[in-house]
């Protein structure tokens, strides 16, 4: 069995966390504490995330083109750190997913760099962000990502591997990005179907991340809410 | 080259050979329709061939906005060449799709695909980044246009889309590659065949489908894994946030869009019952779709005339409530690949054929369908299956409905009566009818097709649908024609043009109106390729003031990611340069004043409007104070129509006599070689 480590955040109720293989505890109340797996002891979570409704999403890929339009300067929908996958022909809701980096409080990614380029900017919001500087284009992070499709990507021009980092580093935006500011795909998206949290969601599962943002107007479309 | 990829795809079906076109070439047309008619006047020597002749030239073009973020104007893909289904010619014509084609065609690296020859055998077009391969498409002959898309997914991934997926590796996608392609209706040369994308994006008039099907050519498929260009990327990233924030739908206050056409209150094009749990559904890039997709899984993304063709069928057969045949019906158009207008007019048709007792068992014209099934799945399925298959009288069926009623022996006597409601080149009517809405009818049979742009019709549901539930309309007709007409660079604020009583529809204000939508779409809806769903936006409900986005939005997404420093009138100007080359075409295929006429019915018989169509109200002028006029009950006058047609060449500055583009205005627009052209051809007008 893994080791396991007491390590101190701040989380409200909502965030109340489940490992793979670890206990959690302070369930119900307001835990301050969890468990996590030893390796990822030192890792601070991260504080921001981004969270989709797959059932509100129209499939436009707008939050791809702005992705990448901020990040690269470029339409690629090739080099956007979220992905929306999506089928004609299949029925509703089945027929469209979306792919966001998780932000994840346990990053395989991180823990995959051999060059710590792949690193948690202690200093803006624990963001799990790629140093290009540092990458050597390996591809270690976007083979460790456990999720599919891959959250992590490979930019085949600069040969360098890209992830999510909540547009801290959008360069060719004019809005401040990162934990404190925007991000390109919530600010785009037409039906607010990605919504920024700075609350950890569930990490068991997709149901902390792929939630209801659908809300009483949703109706007047005329689509439930459930 | 911002916005472009800088080179465009040329295939020879004959010998199977491609080559690339410099995109530079071309420029100075900007994109889409521009590129496109350009391109087929160099390649096409004898533009007096028919639709089905092997040298007809097929363009399929992207503008320098697809697969960016430009709210509604990133997916239209605009396909062009000589077509198979309008009378006495088959006009050189276009028409355009959504979805995901264009996008993919730029990340391919590909401005446009130019489709020659013909292939002694079916094929398709395998596109992989710089990758072309034309294959041998026996295995998908004969599929209907899903089955056929399934099947090109599977082989290009070799297994599912749910993870990324290596088309070499150094190029990923999690997307499906985006094809386009034809269904039996097309491989058995219809001429009311259509080019299906996906579930639901189509491009129906023209008869592509069958053009396709006699080349041979099955579908193209393109999956791209590279970028498009942008000049400014901080430009156009601000100018979505503004657009959207400011006139696009307020999902918190969706009431104040009610009268806004960039973001409407009511997204969703779709004539049939709606399904609470489904997806409202776009396409790439759009700030607001306009299709849905539901738990039934049927009717995925299909909207307007598709979406009406059998509903109504369907409630009268089942007690006014909606059952699933609405939607199956609607699928298997989609999947046998047929123009929705002509089964849904051509349908129309054969039911008052059969009240007539001409059609059917006891009539001259004999028909297998079982119309006591009319309303049922397998009625629909019947009558989709004869056109595609050309069994029995579908064969007529497959011809369009103009061609066989000609067949018939019955032309004349149903285009007089109007049963036949085909108003222009033998070519269905759109519900806008030349005699209530003008500026479609006049744009229709000045052109080469129906036009199908809906840039004005806000006029026409504005006051009717409050007038319909009893209400006032607001605002007040002169407020509303105020604001359209500020607009109208360069002939703005003359409210004439939007007057629509019977006394002002011939006169030159009008014919001023003609000239501007002519140009407008050819050269920002068709080359630029704004979508006709949510542009232009005259009028726009949500901001103080109700003026909308147009004007101002398309220059500056358009400058955003080319570089350019296009003005909306260079816009203007440049879409009449290209109105005026594509009337050059025309006039080669033998295009001539004389023939510019309406059916007869629109002369003779008065418009009475179905439903809802029978208050069609409109702005106009009543003893010199503006109102909403009520213009059913009147038709056009065919001496005055004349009149018209004079004061329209005159304003484009074309022949008067024969309507022929004159080497004045060809060399005023830089198209000296084509004066040349029409001159060696005794075709330059005077």
């Amino acid at each position: 069995m893994k080791k396991k480590r007491k390590l101190n955040v701040q989380i409200s109720r909502r965030d109340f966390l489940k490992f793979t293989g670890t206990v959690t505890i302070g369930a119900g109340a307001l835990p301050k504490l969890i468990w996590v797996d030893e390796a990822f002891a030192a890792i601070p979570v991260s504080e921001g995330y981004l969270l989709v409704d797959t059932k509100k999403c129209q499939g436009c890929l707008s939050c791809m083109l702005a992705c990448s339009l901020v990040h690269e300067g470029t339409e690629n929908l090739s080099l956007a750190r979220i992905q929306i996958l999506q089928n004609s022909f299949a029925k509703f809701p089945d027929d469209l997913t979306m792919a966001q980096c998780r932000q994840c409080v346990e990053p395989p990614c991180v823990e995959a760099c051999p060059e710590k380029a792949l690193y948690v900017d202690k200093k803006n919001g624990n963001i799990r962000i790629v140093d290009t500087k540092k990458c050597i284009g390996c591809k270690s992070c976007i083979q460790a990502c456990p999720y599919e499709p891959g959250r992590a990507l490979w930019n085949p021009e600069k040969k360098k591997a890209l992830k999510c980092d909540l547009c801290f580093n959008a360069p060719f935006w004019s809005e401040k990005g990162g934990v404190q500011g925007k991000q390109a795909c919530v600010e785009v998206c037409p039906l607010k179907a990605i919504q920024f949290t700075k609350n950890i969601p569930e990490q068991k599962g997709d149901s902390g991340y792929k939630v209801n943002l659908r809300g009483e107007s949703w109706k007047k479309l005329g689509y439930s809410t459930d | 080259m911002n916005g472009y990829a800088g080179k465009i795809l040329r295939i020879n079906l004959t010998d199977r050979k491609t080559s690339t076109i410099d995109t530079k070439d071309y420029e100075q047309w900007v994109g889409g329709h521009g590129m496109g008619s350009a391109i087929f006047w160099d390649l096409v020597k004898d533009k007096m061939i028919n639709g089905f002749d092997p040298r007809n030239v097929i363009t399929i073009m992207t503008s320098p906005l697809s697969g960016t973020l430009v709210p509604g104007a990133s997916a239209r893909t605009e396909v062009q060449g000589i077509g198979i289904q309008s009378s006495p010619i088959g006009w050189f014509t276009r028409s355009n799709f959504g979805g995901r084609f264009a996008p993919m065609l730029k990340y391919a690296g590909w401005d446009g695909v130019v489709i020659e020859g013909k292939a002694d055998k079916p094929v398709w077009i395998d596109i992989r980044n710089e990758d072309v391969k034309v294959k041998d498409a026996k295995h998908l002959w004969g599929l209907d246009t899903w089955k056929t898309q399934e099947e090109i997914w599977q082989e290009v991934s070799g297994r599912g889309y749910s993870n990324w997926v290596e088309l070499s590796p150094e190029s990923k996608t999690t997307q499906r590659p985006a094809v386009l392609t034809i269904g039996p209706a097309g491989e058995n040369l219809a001429r009311v065949a259509c080019l299906i994308h996906d579930a639901g994006n189509a491009s129906g008039q023209g008869g592509f489908g069958g053009i396709w099907g006699s080349k041979n050519l099955k579908a193209i498929s393109v999956i791209g894994t590279g970028a498009v260009q942008v000049a400014d990327p901080k430009g156009l990233m601000e100018a979505r946030l503004w657009a959207q924030a400011k006139y696009s739908l307020d999902l918190e206050n969706i009431g104040a869009s009610w009268g806004s056409r960039f973001g409407r209150i009511r997204p969703q094009n779709v004539y049939w019952e709606r399904h609470e749990r489904a997806r409202l559904q776009a396409c790439i890039g759009c700030h607001q779709g306009c299709k849905e997709k539901s738990d039934t899984g049927y009717g995925n993304e299909s909207t307007c005339v598709e979406t009406e063709f059998y509903q109504g069928y369907d409630k009268w057969k089942h007690g006014g409530r909606q059952t699933s045949a609405a939607y199956i019906a609607t699928d298997l158009l989609q999947r046998y690949g047929i123009n929705a207008y002509e089964a849904s007019k051509g349908l129309a048709y054969i039911t008052a054929l059969l009240k007539m007792g001409v059609l059917g068992p006891r009539g001259k014209i004999q028909c297998d369908l079982d119309f006591n099934k009319l309303g049922e799945t397998e009625f629909a399925e019947q009558f989709v299956r004869m056109i595609a298959y050309r069994k029995g009288i579908g064969d007529d069926f497959a011809e369009g409905f103009f061609r066989a009623a000609k067949r018939w022996g019955r032309l004349e006597e149903d285009l007089k009566t109007g049963i036949l409601a085909y108003s222009y080149w033998g070519l269905p009517e759109h519900g806008y009818d030349p005699r209530a809405e003008v500026e479609w009818g006049y744009g229709s049979i000045l052109g080469d097709r129906d036009i199908n742009e809906h840039d004005f019709v806000s006029l026409f549901f504005l006051p009717s649908r409050a007038i319909w539930v009893g209400r006032k309309p607001q605002p007040p007709a002169e407020q509303v024609v105020k604001i359209f007409v500020e607009k109208l660079v360069p002939y703005e604020n003359n409210p004439l043009m939007l007057d629509y009583s019977t006394e002002n529809i011939y006169s030159e204000h009008m014919a001023k109106l003609v000239v501007w939508h002519r140009h407008y779409t050819r050269f920002w809806k068709e080359s630029v390729l704004y979508c006709d769903e949510r542009w232009p936006d005259f009028m726009n409900t949500r901001i103080p003031g109700y003026r909308g986005l147009t004007g101002e939005g398309e220059p500056r997404f358009f400058n955003a990611v080319t570089g350019k420093k296009f003005s909306f009138a260079d816009g203007m100007e440049l879409g009449r340069k290209i109105w005026n080359l594509d009337n050059a075409i025309w006039t080669l295929q033998g295009r001539h004043r004389n023939m510019v006429h309406f059916s007869d019915y629109i002369y003779h018989v008065p418009y009475a409007g179905s439903g809802n169509f029978a208050r069609y109200y409109l702005p106009g002028r009543e003893g010199g104070e503006w109102k909403y006029i009520r213009v059913n009950g009147r038709c056009l006058d065919k001496g005055k129509f004349e009149e018209f047609k004079t004061r329209f060449y005159n304003l484009e500055g074309w022949d008067t006599r024969t309507g022929w583009p004159n080497r004045r205005t060809l060399e005023s627009l830089g198209l000296k070689s084509v004066a040349d052209e029409l001159e060696k051809k005794k075709k330059l007008g005077s």
